[in-house]
């Protein structure tokens, strides 16, 4: 080849190498980059929130993780090394999708393995009905008059039995007043004999061995219905047993009374500060719906001051203390100086309590006392407050007589009331 | 034939008692793959405004406390925190707090208020969080001369985790410094393994459960 058609190649090669550079602009390549960093940040879990992705989830931290994803990538690491990465930090939780490997398997064979099981049961099934339709019409076209269709039991047979004597009974009768023949007689009554003879011995059969079919026993041993043979039947009450079990554990698990400073849901932890502790014991499982519902109400009245305020205790008790503070305070913006707005103040006065607003939760609670003297909440965390943060002993001791005045004793009673001799003995002592 | 009546029904055992076995875990324990590896390395500014590494303090026995001056459970833990670097000073613990996802003027606050007089850092963007494997504060991590990490508590210390960990790495001999191999001494290894399952949350707020004031 001559340097000159060599020069052509080359510049037909730079032709067409150039053709995806040039239609590949910088944007697209910035589109492709952010559906990698996308791509990546869909297959890590959140370590804040439960079952949210860190590209879902708007907490901080996943954010930050989010933009190390980011930079690795600019850097130059494969989705698999930064995925890699994170599973030497936070183990192999982080991965939305576990990986198909040791226990993980079961996720992936388990709905197969039951697809084929249950594919053969369905098999078996429909074999042993298609037997027995088989079984009960074969004897019922072999001996039409002695057998019938239907494998007869005992009561049935006897009932035969009669009915035949009677019928014998009847023919004699019959004959005796003369409108019978004798020949007639006669076919009538060995008919009626020999069917008699058959249910006999069936009969007798059926006696010698209880349990066993009488009569038209098919050729082949007929395959029996489910509940016939004990162990399938033993085999079926382990498994409903244990399925029982299964049910009431997991109701006990997820009905159970939470344990205080317990979750929620999940990592929505509630605080281990005691104060709050105690609010979140009275809160039911079915808090989720009824939180729905008043933000249906709210949303379409904002200044319903009853849902507002039910709805601050429910997010207190869910640990949404943000939204908590955002609704108790519209509350007190529409009704200062209601006492229905003593609860607002209340959780106000709680929640800057856990901040470490000592005088702002006091201010507060005074309020929701002033509003409604006998609020036990208010009256409870005024005394915890008076006794922890302002070391005010005789005040604490005052305020949660008041609170064990009103309220109806549960499980922190005995606490309050040790934390109220305390202060009795502490202002005693001064 | 008969086999097949019962074996259908008691092919379900298995099953069942899988995930009867399943209802006895607690899914907030997670296993966590840290203890008994090498600390993460980190060089980041302190509230005074000096750069400090954790390569700085090797061969020595480090707490590294991440916490935050929005983090409830931090303060119920600050004291704990106090009393132990005062009582293990003298046998050379040293204490480092990174202060996660706060302000330094916040962060400077806080501990102006409470107390303590170890370096606190401060981990901008979470990196350092990050490597830690870190779901929320306060989290710490116990890491030995030999700059392994052997236990990693997470949610607020108390004085009986302080007490279990802290003398045991303090008593693990000097002389295995070296950040890989098999220098941590058989014991102190399997221990790191036997704590590698932590349990996250129920006891401790993370962020989504405690106030943020941003």
């Amino acid at each position: 080849m001559s340097s000159r058609s060599l020069f052509i190649v080359a510049l037909a090669w730079l032709c067409v190498a150039a053709v995806p550079a040039a239609a590949q602009t910088p944007a697209d390549s910035a589109a492709a980059f952010e559906a990698k960093v996308r791509d990546v940040a869909l297959s890590l879990r959140c370590p804040v929130c439960q079952n949210n992705s860190i590209e879902e989830s708007p907490s901080l931290l996943a954010q930050d993780m989010k933009r190390e994803v980011r930079e690795r990538l600019a850097a130059g690491e494969s989705p698999d090394q930064i995925r890699r990465y994170f599973i030497s930090r936070y183990g192999e939780w982080v991965l939305t999708k576990p990986r198909p490997a040791g226990i993980n398997l079961s996720v992936w064979l388990l709905p197969v393995v039951a697809l084929f099981g249950g594919a053969v049961i369905v098999w078996l099934a429909v074999r042993r009905w298609v037997r027995q339709g088989d079984a009960a019409r074969l004897p019922a076209t072999a001996h039409p008059p002695l057998v019938p269709a239907a494998a007869p039991d005992a009561a049935e047979l006897r009932a035969r039995r009669a009915r035949l004597q009677a019928s014998l009974e009847e023919l004699e009768s019959e004959f005796a007043a003369g409108r019978l023949a004798a020949g007639d007689l006669a076919t009538l009554r060995q008919r009626d004999e020999a069917e008699l003879a058959g249910v006999n011995d069936a009969l007798k059969r059926l006696k010698k061995e209880p349990g066993a079919k009488p009569v038209g026993e098919a050729p082949a041993p007929s395959p029996a219905g489910f509940g016939s043979v004990w162990p399938v039947r033993l085999a079926w009450v382990i498994g409903l047993a244990a399925f029982a079990l299964i049910l009431v554990l997991s109701l006990r698990g997820s009905v159970a009374a939470r344990t205080a400073g317990g979750t929620i849901t999940g990592t929505q932890v509630t605080t281990s500060a005691a104060p709050l502790e105690m609010e979140i014991q009275k809160i039911g499982p079915l808090d989720s719906l009824r939180i729905a519902q008043l933000e249906a109400t709210v949303h379409g009245d904002s200044t319903n001051v009853p849902a507002l305020i039910e709805l601050g205790h429910l997010y207190l008790a869910q640990g949404l203390l943000q939204k908590a503070v955002l609704v108790d305070t519209i509350a007190i913006r529409l009704q200062p100086d209601a006492p229905s707005s003593a609860e607002a103040f209340a959780h106000l006065g709680m929640i800057l309590w856990g901040t470490g607003e000592t005088e702002g939760a006091l201010k507060s609670l005074d309020k929701a006392v002033f509003l409604r003297p006998e609020l036990p909440e208010a009256l409870l965390y005024r005394g915890i407050i008076l006794f922890q943060g302002m070391q005010d002993m005789p005040a604490a001791a005052e305020a949660l007589d008041r609170y064990l005045a009103v309220a109806p004793p549960d499980a922190n009673t005995g606490r309050i009331r040790a934390m109220r001799d305390a202060a009795r003995q502490a202002s005693a002592g001064k | 034939m008969k086999w097949q009546r019962w074996a259908i029904p008691a092919s379900g055992l298995p099953v069942v008692a899988f995930l009867a076995w399943g209802l006895t875990r607690d899914p907030h324990t997670i296993p966590s793959p840290l203890p008994g590896k090498p600390a993460p390395g980190f060089a980041l500014q302190t509230l005074a405004g000096d750069s400090l590494r954790l390569s700085d303090l090797k061969g020595q026995v480090v707490l590294v406390n991440f916490w935050a001056s929005w983090c409830l459970a931090c303060r119920a833990e600050h004291p704990v925190l106090i009393e132990a670097a005062k009582r293990y000073r003298d046998q050379g613990l040293r204490v480092v707090g990174v202060a996660y996802q706060d302000s330094r003027d916040d962060a400077r606050a806080w501990i102006a208020e409470r107390g303590g007089d170890w370096p606190i850092v401060l981990d901008v963007g979470s990196h350092t969080a990050i490597n830690y494997g870190l779901f929320g504060v306060p989290e710490t991590f116990f890491i030995g001369r030999d700059g392994r990490i052997l236990y990693k508590q997470i949610g607020p210390l108390d004085k009986e985790v302080i007490d279990r960990w802290v003398p045991k790495l303090l008593a693990a001999a000097p002389g295995t410094a070296g950040v890989s191999g098999t220098g941590a001494p058989a014991d102190t290894f399997a221990e790191g393994r036997s704590a590698g399952h932590v349990r996250v949350s129920p006891e401790f707020p993370t962020t989504g459960g405690t106030v943020r004031p941003k």
